[in-house]
């Protein structure tokens, strides 16, 4: 392949979002020389969309939090399933970063002392997410953009080149991983705009290519979400775990039908929203589990007076974790108590003066006036569920972000098990910086101690270049958006918010029958910005992606967190011991039953034993101590 | 002129039959197109699309591109505003196309609508609606986009009063999205102009009151190609998406300049 244009590097990074751009900044503090590739623009990458904040408990807003209390409700928030290592980290590190970002001139909204504020959020016992209005996810885009920019601008004083120990290539997708025996050598993908092949090789790879929701019709994810990470850690040989445990955000817009999916955000509720049925009911109250009992008011009076004193009363249901808010959305429009569009009624014009909604929510109140003609300031918004984010991901070393795979690292959304089975609101971006910081520290590390250099072997490179180029001698003459559309409809309909045997093994069905139809799929045009070709290509990691959600997910028969069983709707404290691990074989791909490693002590300590026995079993609580009893 | 739609369908790759919602009405979309592997010069494509008038513009674009022409380039991403990756030239104004609703450009009277959609002005375009974004980001980073500051780091936050943080709050709600750059007359003409996105970047950190590298700044927007090329048109403040004064921006700047005050 004379035209292959080649780049070496000692770290690449895939994706350009929070978990990218902060491993990459590590990388290059590390002093290995370090690229980021992605699909979109720089900047422009899917964690712009994050609006809420970062969770940290820094204790701004509540002197009382700290990261035990941060630990026990994110382990709480992903019903014990969690890494426990990976949310130790998480939380112990969160308020460094978040601090860390300031320095790097991120803006914070300010508490009347000057410090940065904390707004409550979803399972979060204290006021934790650090925040700017609610364009959170922009402000930290923007703030480690700017700070690739000034490392650059570093770079070139001293060197003369801007890009000597930092590289982006934007608007570039890789295809495939290239391995050396079983090391990782480098990766293989195009430019998007001339279509022309491109091989990075590099001993390590990070993948921060975040989530996998375009898999489905009903997602609040951008264009990029189509599990490409997830794919190529598969078809390199590493392991993925929790694919079954998808989460479907409670509140995304319903109407009009070009909006539907997306993001209505949180900090509604968080700021005093409420939703309701209609019948004018704050349904809410009806669904609290009993796990969550002694943390949720039973009534109005007591949840209203909560955001005043939230010592003396317990907190607003609506402020339960995502996956309970979600599913009991769903369940009151199966009973016939939706609106008019299929979802129910979040309402923030009774709680709040206009102009404090205005202020606190500027985002939100020009979305639903610009796109659907609402104003909230004096009238409800109508929302649903709306696939949201993939707690399952790469299994990972907690501490390194390194997979099984040698060479080959993770970090954010495309990483598995810190949400455990849900994700709380806000603890999304601050996982990205956590882990990405780790990432890059983890893959500079392995680079320096390699005695030989992988190399990227010849064949691989063909066997890269025949696989991109397939869809242009597809023979069926299909159009690679039907079986788009036929993907996401089906994923939605049948491995969606509610689930039953049944419905996902026609699933499996549907998967394997799209998988043959994708192989013969037809692009026109030739390779220079073909946009069909692109999704022929991203349809390959939907699928397989897809079918790692629908094998899991039929094979764990409790419901727990972002999988909710309709024939199995207890959670059992024996599934909590397993997880999932799926693997790519040739023919698609093979779920393996694997023990969850036990929680160390000391952090089982910070829980009451009463709480313990809702998750754990006997066997596991025998000779473990948790305070009181 | 709608010979595009028909070739494709009958060429049998866009075999499936396009899904037509009820009460959709048909409106003519008009796309600058170019492709350089065998265009000279850009040409004009013409389609018929059922929509909603609830539906945005880049709903139509998603439909020209899934069901009539799979070729159709254009950016886009997060479809609601946030990451300013699709911005174009709609009925001759600088807009992003996931905010534009289809009702807002029906032709009254019962008349048939036409929407003309371009690539943003000014930079050079790749392929249909896709410009090249690199001189727009050259000037973005020339201005030095980041925090600079000389003192010892704090080992938690920097304090930064209400007050403080208020004033240049606006500044920091720039998606990079280059409508206010590309809708400048004086950016049309001259390339080397910085241009309001430039500018309004900078102002960000000028009025940063943890920032201490305002003066390095003010003399980079002080050269030739600087501030002083504004002519104040507002066309920059009217094409924003994100409702910036960007004008008011670029006037504070100008008035550091010249007072030496931030």
């Amino acid at each position: 392949m004379p035209e292959l244009e080649r780049h070496e590097f000692d770290v690449l990074v895939i994706g350009a979002g929070g978990a990218g751009l902060r491993a990459a900044i590590e990388a290059r503090e590390h002093g290995v020389r370090t690229a980021v590739v992605c699909k979109s623009l720089f900047g422009k990458a899917h964690t712009v969309m994050a609006e809420g904040g970062i969770a940290a408990a820094m204790g701004n807003a509540n002197a009382s939090d700290d990261w035990r209390v941060h630990f026990r409700d994110t382990m709480r928030g992903g019903k014990f399933l969690n890494n426990w290592r990976m949310a130790e980290l998480h939380a112990r590190e969160a308020p460094d970063r978040v601090w860390e970002l300031e320095t790097y001139g991120a803006l914070f909204d300010r508490t009347a002392d000057g410090r940065i504020s904390q707004r409550n959020f979803g399972g979060h016992e204290y006021p934790r997410l650090a925040h700017v209005g609610d364009r959170t996810g922009l402000e930290l885009i923007r703030s480690l953009q700017q700070k690739v920019v000034s490392l650059q601008q570093e770079d070139f004083a001293r060197t003369g080149d801007h890009e000597s120990a930092l590289r982006v290539f934007a608007e570039c997708t890789v295809t495939d991983l290239l391995l050396d025996g079983d090391r990782i050598a480098g990766a293989f993908g195009y430019w998007r705009e001339s279509g022309r092949f491109v091989l990075f090789t590099a001993p390590a790879v990070i993948l921060a290519t975040g989530g996998i929701g375009k898999s489905f019709k009903v997602t609040s994810n951008s264009w990029e979400y189509t599990g490409d990470g997830h794919a190529l850690a598969l078809r390199a040989g590493a392991s993925l775990i929790n694919m079954e445990f998808v989460q479907f955000h409670p509140t995304g817009m319903v109407w009009p039908p070009s909006v539907k999916g997306i993001l209505v955000t949180e900090s509604v509720r968080g700021d005093g929203g409420v939703l309701r049925n209609s019948e004018g009911s704050r349904f809410m109250f009806g669904y609290v589990p009993s796990v969550f009992k002694d943390k949720y008011a039973d009534d109005e009076a007591e949840a209203d007076r909560w955001y005043a004193d939230p010592e003396n009363n317990r907190r607003p249901p609506e402020l339960l974790p995502r996956d309970e808010v979600a599913r009991a959305i769903n369940s009151e429009v199966k009973a016939g108590r939706g609106s008019e569009h299929g979802g129910v009624f979040l309402d923030v014009s009774t709680r709040l003066p206009a102009e404090e909604i205005e202020r606190r929510l500027p985002s939100m109140h020009h979305q639903f006036k610009e796109l659907a003609d609402v104003d909230i300031t004096a009238e409800p918004m109508e929302v649903g569920p709306t696939c949201h984010y993939v707690m399952g991901g790469v299994e990972v070393d907690p501490d390194t972000a390194a997979s099984s795979v040698p060479g080959l690292f993770a970090a954010g959304e495309v990483s598995g098990g810190m949400h455990g089975s849900n994700r709380l609101g806000g603890n999304s971006l601050s996982d990205l910086l956590v882990f990405g910081r780790r990432a890059g520290a983890g893959a500079a590390e392995y680079v320096r101690t390699l005695t030989t250099r992988p190399v990227p072997p010849e064949q691989a490179l063909a066997a890269a270049e025949h696989t991109a180029l397939v869809p242009f001698s597809g023979a069926s003459g299909e159009n690679p958006y039907t079986l788009h559309v036929e993907l996401q409809q089906a994923m939605n309909d049948l491995v969606g918010i509610i689930r039953t045997a049944g419905e996902m093994e026609r699933a499996l069905e549907r998967l394997a029958e799209l998988r043959r139809r994708a192989e013969a799929v037809t692009v026109e045009g030739h390779r220079q910005f073909n946009p069909g070709w692109h999704l022929a290509l991203d349809l390959r990691n939907m699928l397989l992606v897809s079918e790692c959600v629908a094998r899991a997910a039929l094979l764990r028969t409790e419901s727990r967190g972002g999988h909710t069983r309709d024939d199995h709707p207890r959670m059992d404290p024996d599934w909590r011991r397993t997880l999932l691990v799926c693997r790519a074989t040739a023919d698609g791909v093979t779920v393996t039953e694997q023990p969850q490693v036990p929680i160390r002590d000391d952090l089982l300590a910070l829980f009451e034993h009463t709480e313990l026995q809702k998750y754990l079993t006997g066997d596991e609580l025998t000779g473990r101590s948790g305070t009181g009893s | 002129m709608s010979a595009p739609a028909e070739e494709k369908t009958a060429s049998g790759s866009r075999g499936s039959e396009p899904p037509v919602p009820d009460g959709a009405i048909t409106v003519t979309v008009k796309i600058r197109r170019f492709n350089p592997e065998f265009d000279d010069e850009p040409r004009w494509d013409t389609f018929e699309v059922p929509a909603l008038p609830s539906d945005r513009v880049l709903n139509l674009l998603h439909y020209l591109k899934w069901y009539v022409d799979g070729t159709l380039t254009f950016r886009r991403s997060c479809a609601h505003g946030i990451c300013g990756s699709d911005a174009m030239r709609i009925n001759g104004v600088n807009r992003l196309a996931c905010k534009v609703l289809l009702k807002d450009l029906l032709a009254g009277g019962g008349k048939a609508t036409t929407i003309t959609i371009e690539p943003i002005k000014g930079l050079p375009v790749h392929k249909d609606l896709l410009v090249d974004m690199e001189p727009f980001f050259e000037a973005y980073r020339a201005v030095k986009p980041y925090l600079i500051s000389y003192g010892n780091e704090p080992t938690r936050e920097r304090i930064q009063s209400a007050a403080d943080r208020e004033r240049f709050d606006d500044t920091t709600k720039c998606i990079l999205c280059a409508a206010c750059t590309t809708s400048c007359p004086v950016y049309w003409t001259e390339g080397s102009y910085f241009g309001p996105a430039a500018i309004v970047n900078a102002h960000r950190f000028i009025f940063d009151s943890r920032d201490e590298a305002a003066e390095e700044r003010l003399d980079i927007l002080n050269d030739v190609d600087g501030v002083w090329r504004c002519r104040t048109t507002f066309n920059c403040t009217d094409a924003c998406p994100r409702g910036i004064q960007v004008t008011k921006a670029i006037q504070e700047v100008k008035r550091a300049l010249l007072f030496k005050r931030t």
